[in-house]
């Protein structure tokens, strides 16, 4: 019983933390492009470039966390079996 | 709802490949030295581009890495962008048809790595600067040789994979919501959005194809 425990807090768990992180991150890096565009903005184009790379670099991250979900995600117990078995039990 | 055919994204990929073969052919009839059709110019525009993107990023030879380049970005492009037509499946969505991609990179960086400097100086190169602590750094550096092919196809697999999922629960929505005989496509808004993804998508697969050759074959100037 703990073991499903701790796996639905791992599926529920994983990937909000993925996004949370992803999401500061993204914020650091485009603060700082945003920042530089501001400061050049004879630059801006080659910055924009920048930046967008950076940022599918960071999101790639959390699509790993995400293909991590879709792995687990069959592995989760039949909820109706799970009900029988707390009423039951 | 019935099972999907293994083969559909067999015949998409094929479509991707006559399409491009199709463009290939075409592109490079009657070509003339100073473009003046605008088919012409944009051909040009693509080459050029993917070539200083070598030369800029491996250095003065790299004109003979940019077919290779060039292939990998093309071929990646078409493949996410078959999926925003309707009725067609992009081939990319599925990890089985990026992993072969990756795993070609991979090997071809390799060839490209050991044809420039030898087997040996190669090996060299992943057993790292101090050569007595080459039983630590040689497992470390080809688990990172591993690692990259893995990232890169799951990198790809994830955008492409969620953008279809995304576009296929909004197309749906409606239908859940209100279950009319009449379809509302209510992905129309994030259509923008799949493109932008496969773009980029396509054009990190190639930056880091371009950065893992360069790694592989500028061996003299240091590590």
């Amino acid at each position: 019983m703990a073991y499903f425990i701790a796996l639905v807090l791992a599926v529920g768990f994983g990937l909000p933390i993925a996004i949370l992180s992803a999401a500061m991150a993204q914020a650091k890096a485009a603060s700082t492009a945003l920042e530089g565009i501001a400061r050049q903005p004879e630059a801006a184009g080659r910055i924009q470039t920048a930046m967008i790379l950076s940022l599918a670099f960071i999101e790639s991250l959390v699509l790993f966390a995400l293909v991590v979900l879709l792995l687990l995600l069959p592995r989760l117990p039949d909820t109706a079996l799970v009900l029988k078995k707390i009423a039951g039990g | 709802m019935e099972k999907e055919s293994p083969w559909v994204l067999l015949a998409m990929s094929g479509l991707v490949i006559l399409g491009l073969s199709v463009f290939g052919f075409a592109a490079t009839r009657r070509l003339e030295r100073i473009p003046r059709t605008r088919f012409q110019s944009f051909v040009e525009l693509l080459v050029s581009s993917l070539n200083n993107l070598a030369v800029d990023t491996i250095g003065p030879g790299a004109e003979k890495y940019t077919p290779f380049i060039g292939t990998v970005f093309v071929y990646i492009l078409a493949a996410n962008l078959l999926g925003l037509i309707p009725a067609l499946k992009s081939p990319t969505s599925n990890l089985s048809l990026i992993a072969p991609v990756a795993l070609i990179v991979l090997v071809t960086y390799t060839y490209y790595g050991i044809r420039k400097v030898g087997v040996l100086r190669y090996m060299k190169h992943l057993a790292g600067e101090p050569i007595w602590l080459a039983p630590l750094m040689l497992p470390v550096h080809l688990i990172s040789e591993l690692a990259r092919p893995l990232s890169l196809s799951i990198r790809l697999f994830g955008n492409i994979f969620g953008e279809d999922t995304i576009l296929l629960v909004l197309a749906g929505i409606t239908y859940v919501v209100i279950p009319y005989v009449v379809a509302i496509p209510t992905q129309f808004p994030v259509i923008p959005l799949a493109l932008l993804t496969a773009f980029v998508q396509a054009l990190v697969f190639t930056i880091l194809t371009t950065v893992y050759i360069s790694l592989a074959v500028s061996q003299e100037g240091g590590h």
